[in-house]
């Protein structure tokens, strides 16, 4: 089901790390911020410590409580989020807007790092959605397939239309 | 341009295909689920309404599309607003909610990128998944550079590249955000909404107020259907499993959330949908407006969307035009079909349109009835004289003598060549030789 989920991904264009545990998850996704200057991270990713390691690293970070966020967001380069769950065909992950978990992280900046737990994964669309309308919805769900894209032009795909043109995914078990 | 654009599209579809081909029931199952609603369509858009309500939605019914764009019209004007961006939705072309809404005074900016170009072309959608399928990459540089002010590469990332930029700042600035809904569950009170390029996401998380435009046939019994929907709507659309994103909106902000709009409102368009219930073409409602018809059509594929003169092309649209208007618009439609039934094969939800389209021609009175007649008398004529040698001479030689130029066929000709006939009949040339 991971190999089924990382290819479907992968097919869509997203970079895929892991699965790996939660030490080398927040390496790597420190790793992959470190090199922008402001990024915004969300209260709902998985990894305990990660705004100071980004900090650490002297990467200025955003997160949903600032009261700067609205007029700041902009300028993030890169969002950090996590996941409430993902599905593997079609390959997908599902995000659920929350206070400490902003629709606007995962579409405002340019890169999307979401990180996602095994956990989390279920085979199917189909299974999944049975599961959410059981459960309460949030306020919004979004799901995600990859970077930001279209058709229009000529039919040939280009990517980073609106949102995120680099989306990567980091699996944590 | 149309030729090679769906021909990217076929390559795209063939492998959907095989992957749908994994799920032979799943038509059938989506079938079922879309007939399912229609046998109690008014049960479920109460139910729908109450469970929106129950989330703070502001529900409104529109029965004309005049009614609708009052609804949003004057929904924009009591808030104050002044710019409004809107995600691509047929529902809102179908009651040309943008034109409404910038006689109103108010800024409309489509921001699907295909729909953007569309707008600042001054045309309309030619495709309803792809608006700009007729335009090639130097004409749709031509539009964007005029509206830019500068010159533009032919480029496909440095256009898209162009278009983010300018429109990221409409987001900012917008006031209302207008979306359409693929998919309301009644269950649960959420609207399903389906994108690639994300701009149905900004409309739906910076403006304070969203107005979603909702066409009655959009509602599913059960949130969980949409796991069997979505994927199919998909392939069927673009080639994807699943399209990039899908936006599950249930209410408005919730408290403590930093984004999202505070006021949510969906208007019910009915525009005599529900009138076609419980007659032969009540399955036609079942539509999810996939454009798989259209692709496969060998007459869309020629003529492209523009030639239908109605807001959906494609045989849906053969089909929906006349009806949704009462036969007062595109009651020539179900006349330019070749009747192949390659759109009932494609339908992902089992529409037989092919049969729907024949039974128009019998419903709804033929508006070119008189030409019509005229053309067979025309025959009629040809055929007397063609019957009897000396007529065939008489009317070759006046073709002869007239090169072609026939009084009374201009109507014809206007638009099409006759053949040019020949210097000499080929009996004179055979008198002429064996002389």
């Amino acid at each position: 089901m991971i190999d089924v989920f990382v290819a479907g991904l992968r097919a869509n264009s997203c970079t895929v790390s892991g699965p790996m545990n939660t030490d080398e998850a927040r390496a790597t996704v420190v790793e992959r911020a470190s090199a922008h200057l402001l990024v915004a991270c969300n209260d709902d990713v998985p990894l305990p410590a990660l705004v100071d390691g980004l900090r650490q690293r002297g990467v200025e970070v955003l997160t949903p409580g600032d009261p700067a966020w609205a007029e700041r967001l902009a300028d993030a380069e890169v969002g950090i989020t996590g996941a409430r769950l993902a599905v593997a065909q079609p390959s997908a992950i599902a995000l659920a807007a929350a206070p400490g978990a902003p629709r606007s992280t995962s579409l405002v900046p340019s890169v999307h790092i979401c990180v996602v737990r095994v956990d989390d994964l279920l085979p199917t669309l189909a299974d999944a959605m049975i599961g959410v309308a059981a459960g309460e919805m949030p306020s919004a769900l979004t799901w995600i397939g990859g970077p930001s894209r279209t058709g229009d032009l000529e039919m040939i795909t280009t990517l980073g239309v609106h949102g995120p043109r680099a989306v990567e995914i980091v699996l944590l078990d | 341009m149309l030729q090679r654009a769906l021909h990217n599209l076929d390559r795209r579809l063939r492998t959907a295909g095989e992957s749908a081909a994994a799920h032979p029931d799943w038509k059938d199952r989506a079938a079922a689920i879309r007939r399912e609603t229609l046998l109690d369509l008014d049960g479920w858009l109460d139910r729908l309404e109450h469970s929106l309500v129950a989330r703070g939605v502001h529900v409104h019914r529109a029965s004309t599309p005049a009614d609708a764009r009052r609804v949003v019209v004057e929904l924009a004007q009591a808030r104050g607003a002044r710019t409004v961006v809107k995600s691509k939705s047929m529902a809102t072309e179908e009651i040309d909610l943008g034109n409404a809404l910038e006689d109103a005074g108010l800024t409309s900016v489509e921001t699907d990128l295909g729909e953007y170009i569309v707008q600042l072309a001054g045309e309309r959608p030619s495709h309803m998944i792809t608006p700009a399928i007729h335009k090639t990459l130097p004409q749709i540089r031509d539009v964007l550079a005029k509206e830019a002010g500068t010159d533009l590469a032919v480029d496909r990332e440095a256009l898209t590249a162009w278009a983010r930029d300018r429109l990221r700042g409409e987001f900012l600035r917008a006031d209302i955000g207008i979306t359409g809904v693929n998919f309301a569950a009644a269950d649960t009170g959420t609207l399903v909404l389906v994108t690639n390029e994300g701009n149905g996401r900004f409309c739906t998380t910076l403006p304070r107020v969203h107005i979603a435009v909702m066409p009655v046939e959009k509602v599913i019994p059960r949130l969980a259907d949409a796991g069997i929907l979505l994927p199919l709507l998909t392939t069927h659309a673009t080639g994807q499993a699943l399209s990039n994103y899908v936006t599950m909106i249930s209410g408005p902000r919730r408290a403590g959330e930093v984004d999202g709009p505070d006021e949510l409102h969906v208007v019910f368009l009915d525009n005599r949908r529900r009138t076609l219930l419980g007659t032969r073409y009540e399955e036609m409602l079942a539509c999810i407006r996939c454009g798989a018809c259209l692709n496969v059509c060998p007459v869309y594929r020629n003529v492209s969307g523009h030639a239908y003169d109605s807001v959906y092309s494609g045989p849906m649209g053969k089909v929906l035009t006349p009806l949704l208007s009462g036969g007062t618009e595109g009651a020539d439609l179900p006349y330019g079909s070749t009747l192949c039934h390659a759109c009932s094969d494609a339908c992902p939800v089992k529409i037989p349109l092919g049969d729907m389209i024949l039974a128009l021609r019998a419903d709804v009175p033929d508006p070119h009835s008189g030409a019509r007649r005229r053309r067979r008398i025309f025959w009629t004529v040809w055929a007397r004289a063609w019957s009897t040698p000396s007529g065939y001479r008489l009317t070759t030689a006046l073709g002869r003598v007239s090169r072609g130029r026939v009084p009374g066929l201009q109507a014809w000709t206007s638009t099409r060549e006759l053949p040019r006939p020949a210097r000499e009949s080929f009996r004179d040339r055979w008198a002429k030789e064996h002389a």
